[in-house]
Parts: structure tokens; C-alpha cells; sequence
């Protein structure tokens, strides 16, 4: 790995070193905030005295990869919804940094980028000599007019406006001005007006491809890249195919290794496991894009080769506090919305919902894997004082319906919670909507569960889905005190200073019933024995130069 | 025979309309499109931008106007940026000068409009969709067929023999068995871990390769379900046949009963089987829709399926006009045959 140490180490780093020698943090949390504050993964791994694990070092050169994987319809990358179409593109479209497994943010495009002492001045360090498929040369100015894009909040589902609100004009909709300064032709200066650590890790996201300045919103499949691959093939719900570009040196291979493979197939099995299952007792894929549910069990005894991840992935069920339901708003008394998490042991929704294959959550998404996760109680389970709550609220004899997606683990989850709501007492109703009509409404169903991917940080999630106003604000959550709070932690570069103020805010959340949140999912996926670098990412990206058959 | 084709056809465009205009109703209710917004723009879209996404492709236009576009006995929408100035339109294809832009193009100009979901145009789409389940149907018809008429004529030769009565428990049997409980069964037994693994589950991979080994399952499946029905006609006439005057007068003539049945009996007991032949293939496009989805065969009913479930307005529209087309045009082949099979009918 030459080349990619910034000079100067973030303080804050090196206290975290220290902190990880005495034991105070883990590996994976001292990674995420090391390499957070700019350090880099290996001069991280250097900190603490360790090598970083090396997993793909020995695949062979060549092969196609069969992929079961949702081919999606292309758009323009920062109006991506699904990771899938991410995948599609990202051997060409690659990102500023990547996250990985073991919780690091390393540098792709980006060489390296330092994260000042109070977080309000991140210096971008593009790598050099990453070329285009014209031939000219990846700049400054490429990056910044990327975050100037993102920045533009008016683009109809731009969601990594939500990733960049710090360094947006509330008035006009697009970045501030002078917030994203071009210092030399490899330099980029984010200036922002308040402290926001989360930056860095949005750039990560998969909506956050670097695109070409000719892009043309209408043929992103023959767009210009800076990548190994390039999509040559792409029927929608049905295949696509990516191609190593010919005669193409990329950037990456000196410093990362690979790419290995000539070509990448992905194959659209629908949504339905039992397909995917077929398609691997047939020998028609390799490698699953993900293993769900009861299905997990039955791969298992199969002859394949199980993956698996632990993260911040989880399902919540939750109210829509404004939701009006025969002219009476009934999620926004919170004695209701406390009857609900006190009816319900998350326990048995992991044992029931998804077979244990996680572990229990605290009703206030922030998980343990998060590096300023503050440990709280586990929430109270009382059937009794449940309906005895909704009794006073006066909403006992209601019927709440309780909308789920008619998949696995979701609808089980939907359905264990439900059943001990009833168990208690509760009036509850349960509606199973197919994929393709429930997430027409998802942020607007009264009651209903939504699965969240995992973030690198605690703060992310609460940030996009509980803050005031917010678009992915599903239960409609309007709390200034919590909101306050959170505009606090989003300013503290230092986890530990976070945690703080994070138990406020999770003690708020859990106070406020907002949502009822079972578990953290464990993900896995299966792949016919032989490969590397095909296990599942924890949010799902598929780093293509990685994949590789085994020698 | 010339006014008669003429007039079906005539009940066919008029069909079709009917039936496209009801779709075309279904489709545009505001829920729908709500949902077709959010899949081609963001899933995750708030209402004001909902609003603006199917205001701009004029999706809020009245009803009637909309499908005078489809058809194109009214000109296509466009659309001015209020910012940049830049013309979208529905005749306006990427990169076209919008000053260049033909005014119409609906049905009549042959523009079948754009898919939504597969980002393709329409006639490309049901085109490629329909040759590959072509192929599944010509594969059904060549196991169905012939084996369903062979299993009827045997089974109607001697009626309530033992043979009689064994085939016609299993053509019971198979029509009695849906193809999404038959497929499931094939699945389990033949081409997965909990059985034999001759087969392959899944049909994905013959739509560009189809082999023995993944083509099978599929084929089977519908061929089974339309067999046992077949057969079942085919008995029924071939038992009445045989008690008819002149199949008693050639026994008496001391004809072999090898030559009966061949000779004289065949050709009568085929007129009503013809019919359900032929009907078959109406039916068929319906049984493909189950087939298809459950061994992810990528034709015609995998199609409908997709398009409906992502309110893909223009391809539900193609398929419609699909269908009708091979209803009545199917229709039109059996009474024409008909009156080949048996003098006695006459077309007016």
C-alpha cells in the first residue's frame, strides 16, 4: 500500500489507540472512528499494532461470476434507491472512500482527507493519476462538482442531499457558497458552518458515485468511468452483464489488488428465496446477493459456503405520529405509543421473526456496533401496563392496523409482535401488502414496520429518519428537545463525548415510544464453494475488483 | 368467407378498444400512478414531488386526452422547464430537437410507447417476451398434443375397458392438478436436494439455451394440466363415434377394428378436440403467467406479471391488445377449420 498516509494523525486517533489498548474499545469501533477522523485503514491497523486481514490474496485471474441479484432500471446515481443499482454500476462509477466489513473507511478516489480538530473543515486529498476512459485525468474539480450536485436538494429524490445537509442553503437549495473551495488541481476544502462528522462516511453511501462531467442522465449505462468494469449488457428484471474494460490499467491494482474476474453476471431471480434456491440447485449462480429467513437453515445444508456479517441493519415498527385514522390522530398520544413497545418482548420477535440470527434491540436505533452506542436498560415489558395505557388514553376499543411487506422475516417479525399486542390485550389487525405496492406509502402507513440498512454511524440513522421534518421521517416524529440534542452529537468529532449525549437521546427515543425495534440482523449470504471476496457486505456493496475465483 | 373474417376482425378492433380503455381506466387512477412515480423516481419521494414527477410527463392530463395520445388521434404531450427552458415531451425521444419532434405518435404511427419498468420500448419488449414463450407453447403443444390425443383415442376406442378406465383416472387426475401445485411437486421431486436432481428447477437460462434438462419441468407442467382436458374430449367423441351406425356397418363389413378406428373413426372424433386445441391457446397464454413466474421464465406471462405489479401502463396496454389478438384470432382458425373438418357447417 504506497502512498497513503496523510501527514498529520487526527489527536483524536491516537486517544483512541490508546483507548483500544486499555481495552475501553473494541477493534471494529476504533477502526470506524480512526478512520472517521481522515486516518487511514493501514496507518489505523499501524496505531494499534495490528496488520490488516488480508482476505483476497489469493484468487486467480480470470472467470465469470454468475451473481443472483434484482436488476434494477438505471438512473442517475445520487437519485439511487436501491443498493442494487449501485452494484450495477459501481465497477465503472466508483466512490470517494469505502467501507468495509470490519467497520474502516478507506480511501478510493480520495488519497487520503483530514477531519480538523472541531469538524468543520474536512480537507479532501484526490488521488492522483486515476484516469477517466477518455484519458484525462480525475481532479479537484471532478469531486467538487460531484458534492455540488449532491448538495442540490431540488433534484426529485436526491437523498444524498439528506447526507450533505450540513453544507447546504437552507434558502436556495443548493451548497453554500465557498463551502466547497477547489484549493489545487488534487485538493478539495469543505468548509462547513457547523460540525458535521458524518460527512465522510455519507461518501461512503451508495448513492455517492463519482460521475463524469458529460453525464448524460438519460444513457447512464455507456457513461465514461473511472473503473475496472464497464456494464456492456442490461435487460431490466431479467440480467445484466459487466465486462472487464479492455487494454484498461486501473488505478487500484498496484495499491489494492485485482480486479481478478473478466466478467460479472447478474442474474434477476425475483424476490421469492425459493427461486434463489432453485437457481442454486440448478448450478445457475454462485453467489446469492443475500440469504433471508427460514431459507438461511435450508442453504445451510446444502454444499455451500455461508457468509455472514453483524450489523446495524434492523426492522422497526412504528406509528406515524400525524397519521389520521377516522379524524383522530391517535399515534400522537404517547401513552398508545408506550402500549405498544411495553406489549411487546423484543426477545421473542428475534427467536420468532428471524430465528435468533441477530441480537436484541433497545427500541432507540443506535446500535451496539456504533462506536458511540451508550448502554441503556433494556425496555420494560409489561403487557399489563400496557393495556392499562391504552385504557387511559382512551383508544382501547380502536382496531390499529398493522401494515407489513409480504416477505420473510419482516412479515414473521410483524407477525410475533402482533400476536403479543393481542396478548396483551390490544386491538390489532394485520395487513400483509406485496413488495411491489408496499413501498408506495411506506412513510405514511399509520402503523407499520420498515427494514433500515445499516450506517456506520448511530447518529446517521437518527439523523435521516427521526429528525423534524425530514423526508425518511416515517413516523412523522417532530421533537425539538430531540432534534436539539442530535444537532449536538452531529457536532462532536470524539465518540466518546458523543455518548454522552447520545444516552439523552436514546433515552428520549425510548421514552417517547417512537418506535418498537426488535433486533439487529446478522446478514449472510451463500456462494458455491471456491471464491473470494463474494461474502456479504455489511450494506450490501458489491466491490467487484475484490471478487475473484480461488486458485 | 371474406365478410366473415372481415367482420371478425372489425369485433377484434372494437374488443380491443374496450378492453384497452378499461386498462387505460385502471392504470391512470391516481394511486397507481402515485406508485408509478415512486418506482421510476424514488421510492422514497414525498407527495409535492409525486405531483411534480406526473405533472411534467403529462400524467395529470383528463383521462380521455391521455389515451387519444396512446392511440395518437391527439398530439403527445410536452413539458417547458420553467428553469432551463428545456422541451420534454412523449414524441420527443432523448437527444431529438424538440422542434423536429413528430406531433403525434401513438398506435396509429406504429409508437407503441415506452416500458417503464424494463426501459425498453414496448414493441421490443412483447416482441422478445412473446417469441420466448412462442417457444415454451410450440414445446406444450408438441408434448400435449399428441400424447393427450393418443391417450382420448385409446381411452375411447373400448369404452369402460380397463384401459378406458386407467387412462382416464390419470387424465382426471392431471386436469384436477393445478400447475402451481404440479410445478411445485416436479420441483421438489425431480429437481431439487429432497429428491433426484435430473431436472433443473429453474428456466432462466433457456430462454437464450434451452436444453432438455432446463426446459422439461416447465413444459411438462403445462402440458399435464391441458392434457388430461384434451383427453377427456377426445373420449367423449371417440366413444360416440364408435356407437354411430356406420362404425357398426363397417364392423358388419368385417373391417379390421384397427382400420375402424384409424380409417373411420379418427377424423370424426376430432372436431371437438380441434375446437379445444385451439382454445387451448387462450388458455395457455394464461397458464404461462403461473409456469413462467415460478421457474423465472423470462416470456410473455413473466411480463404481465411485472408489468402489472409496477403499473407499467403502456406494456399492460401491449399485452391487452396481445391478448385480445390471440383470442379471437385463435377463435377465427377454429371455426375456419371447422368447416374442413365437417362438411355439414358452413361459414355464411
Amino acid at each position: 500500500m504506497t502512498n497513503q498516509h496523510s501527514s498529520r494523525i487526527h489527536p483524536a486517533a491516537k486517544m483512541h489507540a490508546e483507548e483500544y489498548a486499555e481495552g475501553k474499545i473494541s477493534r471494529r469501533e476504533f477502526l470506524t472512528r480512526a478512520t472517521a477522523l481522515g486516518v487511514t485503514a493501514t496507518t489505523a491497523y499501524g496505531l494499534i499494532g495490528a496488520t490488516p486481514a488480508k482476505a483476497e490474496g489469493h484468487a486467480q485471474a480470470g472467470g465469470t461470476l454468475r451473481h443472483q441479484m434484482e436488476v434494477r432500471g438505471l438512473k442517475e446515481p445520487r437519485v439511487y434507491d436501491w443498493p442494487q443499482i449501485a452494484n450495477l454500476m459501481r465497477g465503472n462509477f466508483e466512490y470517494l472512500v469505502e467501507y468495509n466489513n470490519d467497520g474502516s473507511v478507506r480511501g478510493m478516489l480520495l488519497e487520503s482527507w483530514d477531519v480538523s480538530d472541531d469538524a468543520k473543515t474536512i480537507t479532501l486529498n484526490v488521488r492522483k493519476g486515476v484516469m477517466w476512459d477518455d484519458g484525462s485525468e480525475l481532479t479537484a474539480e471532478d469531486v467538487a462538482r460531484n458534492i455540488a450536485g449532491w448538495c442540490e436538494k431540488d433534484v426529485e429524490g436526491n437523498s444524498m442531499a439528506g447526507r450533505m445537509n450540513t453544507l447546504i442553503d437552507p434558502d436556495t437549495s443548493v451548497a453554500i457558497e465557498g463551502a466547497i473551495e477547489v484549493i489545487d488541481s488534487h485538493t478539495v476544502r469543505l468548509n462547513l458552518p457547523n460540525p458535521d462528522i458524518t460527512i465522510m462516511v455519507g461518501m461512503a453511501d451508495y448513492p455517492a458515485a463519482i460521475v463524469p462531467a458529460d453525464l448524460n442522465p438519460d444513457d447512464i449505462m455507456s457513461a465514461q468511468g473511472t473503473g475496472p468494469f464497464k456494464l456492456v449488457e442490461l435487460e431490466v428484471g431479467v440480467k445484466a452483464r459487466l465486462e472487464r474494460k479492455p487494454d484498461h490499467t486501473w488505478w487500484g491494482t498496484e495499491i489494492y489488488g485485482g480486479p481478478y474476474l473478466d466478467a460479472i453476471e447478474y442474474i434477476d431471480y425475483g424476490t421469492d428465496p425459493a427461486a434463489w434456491l432453485a437457481a442454486l440447485e440448478a448450478e445457475e449462480v454462485d453467489v446469492l446477493y443475500e440469504s433471508v429467513g427460514e431459507f438461511i437453515d435450508v442453504f445451510d445444508s446444502l454444499d455451500l459456503e455461508k457468509n455472514e456479517v453483524v450489523t446495524g441493519a434492523t426492522v422497526v415498527i412504528r406509528t406515524n405520529q400525524a397519521a389520521e385514522i377516522d379524524g383522530a390522530t391517535p399515534y400522537a398520544d404517547k401513552r398508545v405509543r408506550q402500549a405498544f413497545a411495553l406489549a411487546v418482548n423484543n426477545e421473542v420477535v428475534l427467536e420468532l421473526g428471524y430465528g435468533n440470527r441477530g441480537v436484541v434491540a433497545e427500541n432507540h436505533h443506535v446500535a451496539p456496533v456504533h462506536p458511540e452506542y451508550a448502554e441503556l436498560p433494556a425496555p420494560e415489558y409489561n403487557p399489563e401496563k400496557a393495556l392499562a395505557l391504552m385504557t387511559e388514553a382512551g383508544y382501547a376499543d380502536m382496531e390499529h392496523e398493522l401494515i407489513s411487506i409480504d416477505d420473510d422475516w419482516r412479515k414473521n417479525s410483524t407477525d410475533a409482535a402482533a400476536a403479543m399486542m393481542r396478548d396483551a390485550g390490544l386491538n390489532i389487525k394485520r395487513t400483509v401488502l406485496p413488495g411491489s405496492t408496499f413501498w408506495n406509502d411506506w412513510a405514511k402507513y399509520p402503523f407499520s414496520s420498515t427494514s433500515w440498512n445499516h450506517r456506520p454511524l448511530g447518529v446517521q440513522v437518527l439523523a435521516l429518519a427521526y429528525r423534524s421534518g425530514e423526508a425518511w421521517n416515517e413516523s412523522a416524529y417532530a421533537n425539538p428537545e430531540f432534534d436539539s440534542l442530535l444537532g449536538e452529537a452531529l457536532s462532536i468529532a470524539d465518540a466518546d463525548a458523543r455518548r454522552e449525549v447520545m444516552a439523552k437521546i436514546q433515552a428520549i427515543m425510548q421514552e417517547d415510544g417512537v418506535i418498537i425495534q426488535p433486533y439487529w440482523r446478522s446478514l449472510y449470504n451463500h456462494a458455491r464453494p471456491g471464491q473470494v471476496g463474494t461474502g456479504i457486505h455489511i450494506s450490501y456493496e458489491h466491490h467487484h475488483y475484490k471478487f475473484g475465483f480461488a486458485a | 368467407m371474406g365478410l366473415f373474417i372481415l367482420r371478425r376482425v372489425g369485433v377484434m378492433i372494437l374488443t380491443a378498444l374496450c378492453l384497452t380503455f378499461i386498462v387505460f381506466f385502471l392504470t391512470n387512477l391516481y394511486p397507481n400512478l402515485e406508485k408509478l412515480a415512486k418506482t421510476q423516481g424514488n421510492m422514497r419521494m414525498s407527495d409535492e414531488q409525486v405531483e411534480s414527477w406526473l405533472g411534467e410527463r403529462g400524467y395529470l392530463d383528463p383521462l380521455p386526452v391521455k389515451y387519444g395520445r396512446w392511440l395518437g388521434v391527439l398530439p403527445g404531450w410536452t413539458f417547458e422547464d420553467p428553469e432551463d427552458g428545456k422541451i420534454t415531451g412523449r414524441c420527443i425521444e432523448p437527444g431529438m430537437d424538440p422542434a423536429d419532434a413528430p406531433s403525434f405518435c401513438g398506435i396509429l404511427q406504429g409508437d407503441w410507447g415506452e416500458s417503464t419498468v424494463f426501459k425498453d420500448e414496448v414493441g421490443t419488449v412483447t416482441g422478445t417476451r412473446l417469441a420466448l414463450t412462442g417457444k415454451l407453447m410450440f414445446w406444450v403443444m408438441v408434448l400435449m398434443v399428441p400424447s393427450a390425443l393418443l391417450i382420448g383415442v385409446l381411452a375411447g376406442m373400448r369404452e369402460g375397458s380397463k384401459l378406458d378406465r386407467s387412462l382416464s383416472t390419470f387424465s382426471i387426475a392431471s386436469t384436477a392438478t393445478p400447475e402451481y401445485v404440479s410445478g411445485v411437486i416436479f420441483i421438489t421431486l425431480l429437481a431439487s436436494s429432497a429428491g433426484v436432481k435430473w431436472f433443473k428447477g429453474t428456466a432462466t437460462s433457456a430462454a437464450d439455451n434451452a436444453t432438455f434438462e432446463n426446459f422439461f419441468l416447465p413444459v411438462l407442467t403445462i402440458a399435464l394440466y391441458g392434457m388430461g382436458y384434451i383427453a377427456r374430449m377426445t373420449r367423449a367423441s371417440m366413444t360416440e363415434v364408435m356407437t354411430a351406425q356406420y362404425i357398426r356397418t363397417a364392423r358388419l363389413k368385417g373391417v379390421s377394428f384397427r382400420n375402424i378406428v384409424i380409417k373411420h373413426a379418427l377424423r370424426n372424433a376430432l372436431i371437438a378436440p380441434f375446437t379445444v386445441i385451439m382454445l387451448q391457446f387462450p388458455w395457455l397464454l394464461n397458464g404461462v403467467v403461473i409456469v413462467e413466474t415460478l421457474f423465472n421464465y423470462k416470456g410473455f406471462g413473466w411480463t404481465l406479471v411485472q408489468a402489472a405489479g409496477n403499473n407499467d401502463i403502456e406494456l399492460l396496454l401491449a399485452c391487452s391488445v396481445v391478448a385480445v389478438f390471440v383470442v379471437l384470432v385463435t377463435q377465427l382458425i377454429s371455426d375456419i377449420g371447422y368447416v374442413f373438418l365437417n362438411p355439414r357447417i358452413r361459414i355464411a
